[in-house]
């Protein structure tokens, strides 16, 4: 079974969303805070911690940078109320394999869970609309670095049909795919927005903000 | 000849008029307000100074007054000219003249003599200096009024004593004061800069207390509001949720969102969600907006009839999928705005709505025709519905 830890620092939330979890995975620990879900995640060694963006002493990025730092490989799902682009993109650039918002119903949690657990990617529609913001060629200027990996058409279509609300099952009906090929191609999508050049995206996420 | 009721006008301060001034504007507004020509007094006033001194000093302290009063007054200022006729005006102008010659003439052979020149010139530099309130935009730098202030204040002091006295003994007395005046200085420097910084912190702490007052009242308005709306409605869910939920978008967009736009101009995300709020509050459903390349602020006329035909999709949706959550995505690219209400409901076949679902064929559909876009309906039974707008924008005319 599923081993899962709960980092959030309102102890009714974990509560909420370990009641929401406990029918299908094993929670192995919950923490409130960036040391101690450090702690807990080296302790445990839990296959997905589910984590919340804003933490007293730290974000999500901490928590995972931290982790990392000691050793620890373990997939991370945000979990966040926060809508910023700056948070979504923070998190997910310091490696957390999705994104969703506390809006997201007690299936759409243990669905994204588990995608992550099977190593795929997971995009609430927010996310997909940064992610096409972010990589959209009208903000590009000229002299835009080529480091920044542009979307494929395909990519693009999928992101767009994430961001209308579609599942990746009816995203698969539709393009006329593999549910394969969607979860493929959501992750090329997610390592281009980790890997893609820092700068470019800070600035979008800097200018988005002072829109 | 005594004046009539009628003609006896009432006595004003002046106003001083910044366009019309050679030096602080005093005489040409005294002049006004008496009715004579302003060069009548500015002639009176040179003749007075070059008489001992006695005009600067008059000057200075005229100008003082109807600087300090002028500005507070916000009453329209309608001079009368004074006296029965013009010549009546220039005759007592010429009595009172007269009458302040002779008597400065006495006072200047006796002990005054020595205090009102220097008088006159420390007031007109300190007029120069301080004139601040009454400079025009392309006026003098304040720096340049200061120094030209101290320039006529020190030069005429040096020029007055350098008569009464000899020269040399004048500059021996000037060089002591700038001594004293320089020990002054450092003496005082540490106290006046700890001030200005004591002042300084203090404003910077009123700036923080007011950012402070303002997101409190921000809080207590919107948020401390809604909870106790909740906690009185405890008993009944969907009011709960429904109030939680406008809670929830009104503070996120406060945190999040760009900020409103003006009165004339709208933002896609902006529009879509007040669209969506009401769709909410009346239907007690969930609405998720996302919006991609929203950059621009539309002219409301332009986005109203593409937000009116979006905000009737999620009124179908809210009341027809029985769904608890409906999505709505937007994108502006290069030329047009599209807009996606996508609900995971019951759905329906499109071809066989019959003619009283207006709400779909002319709310949506011909609303989005006459704006000279269109709109698509993707729906199946066992899918769920999507509705597609799209709207071309010409970008013309449209600032960010």
């Amino acid at each position: 079974m599923t081993r899962v830890a709960l980092i959030d620092d309102h102890a009714l939330v974990r509560a909420g969303v370990r009641a929401e979890l406990e029918a299908a995975f094993r929670i192995v620990g919950e923490a409130g805070d960036v040391p101690d879900a450090i702690d807990l995640i080296v302790r445990e060694k839990p296959d997905v911690v589910v984590c919340d963006v804003h933490l007293p002493s730290g974000t999500a990025a901490d928590v995972i940078a931290g982790a990392v730092a000691r050793g620890v490989t373990t997939v991370f799902l945000a979990l966040s109320v926060s809508d910023a682009a700056e948070d979504v993109i923070a998190v997910i650039r310091a490696g957390a394999r999705g994104y969703i918002t506390k809006a997201t119903d007690g299936a759409g949690l243990i669905d994204a869970v588990q995608r992550v657990a099977g190593g795929d990617a997971v995009f609430s529609p927010r996310l997909a609309g940064f992610v096409l913001d972010a990589f959209s060629t009208d903000l590009a200027t000229p002299e835009a670095d080529p480091e920044l990996d542009q979307l494929t058409a395909r990519e693009q279509e999928v992101m767009r049909l994430l961001a209308r609300g579609y599942a990746y099952k009816e995203i698969a009906r539709r393009l006329t795919i593999s549910i394969k090929t969607v979860e493929s191609h959501a992750s090329a999508v997610l390592r281009k927005l980790q890997l893609s050049n820092r700068n470019e995206l800070t600035r979008w996420a800097a200018d988005r903000r002072i829109l | 000849m005594i004046p009539t009721a009628a003609q006896r006008a009432k006595w004003q301060m002046p106003r001083i008029d910044r366009s019309d001034r050679v030096l602080g504007g005093v005489a040409a507004a005294i002049a006004v307000e008496i009715g004579v020509q302003p060069l009548i007094m500015r002639t009176l006033f040179l003749v007075l100074a070059i008489a001992g001194g006695w005009g600067l000093v008059l000057y200075a302290l005229a100008w003082a007054f109807i600087a300090i009063a002028s500005p507070t007054r916000i009453s329209p200022y309608t001079p009368v000219p004074k006296g029965a006729t013009p010549t009546h005006r220039h005759l007592a102008v010429l009595v009172i003249a007269t009458g302040l010659l002779i008597i400065f003439a006495r006072l200047s052979s006796d002990v005054f003599a020595g205090i009102v020149w220097p008088v006159g010139f420390v007031s007109t530099g300190a007029l120069i200096a301080w004139s601040r309130g009454q400079a025009e935009p392309e006026g003098l730098s304040v720096v340049a009024r200061v120094v030209a202030g101290l320039t006529v204040a020190v030069g005429g002091l040096i020029a007055f004593a350098a008569l009464q006295f000899n020269l040399v003994d004048t500059l021996i007395a000037l060089v002591f004061g700038l001594a004293l005046v320089a020990g002054v200085a450092i003496v005082a420097a540490p106290s006046v800069i700890r001030l200005a910084r004591d002042l300084d912190s203090e404003r910077q702490d009123r700036v923080r207390t007011d950012e402070r007052a303002r997101i409190s009242a921000h809080l207590h308005d919107s948020v401390l509001q809604t909870l106790s709306l909740i906690q009185r409605h405890v008993d009944d869910p969907v009011r709960t949720a429904q109030l939680a939920r406008q809670q929830e978008r009104e503070l996120r967009n406060w945190l999040y969102g760009p900020g409103p736009s003006r009165a004339d101009t709208v933002r896609l995300q902006e529009g879509l969600e007040a669209m969506a709020t009401r769709v909410e509050q009346s239907h007690g459903i969930k609405i998720d907006v996302v919006a991609v390349g929203d950059s621009a602020a539309f002219p409301r006329a332009t986005l109203t009839p593409l937000l009116e035909a979006a905000g009737e999709a999620m009124t179908n949706a809210a009341k027809h999928a029985g769904v608890d959550r409906i999505d709505v995505y937007a994108e502006h690219r290069a030329s047009q705005v599209e807009v996606f209400v996508r609900d995971t409901g019951a759905g329906f076949d499109p071809d066989a709505v019959v003619g009283d679902r207006r709400g779909l064929s002319e709310s949506i559909i011909g609303r989005m025709h006459r704006a000279g876009g269109s709109a698509t309906v993707f729906s199946s039974p066992e899918s769920g519905t999507e509705i597609e707008l799209v709207l071309p924008i010409e970008m013309n005319g449209v600032s960010s």
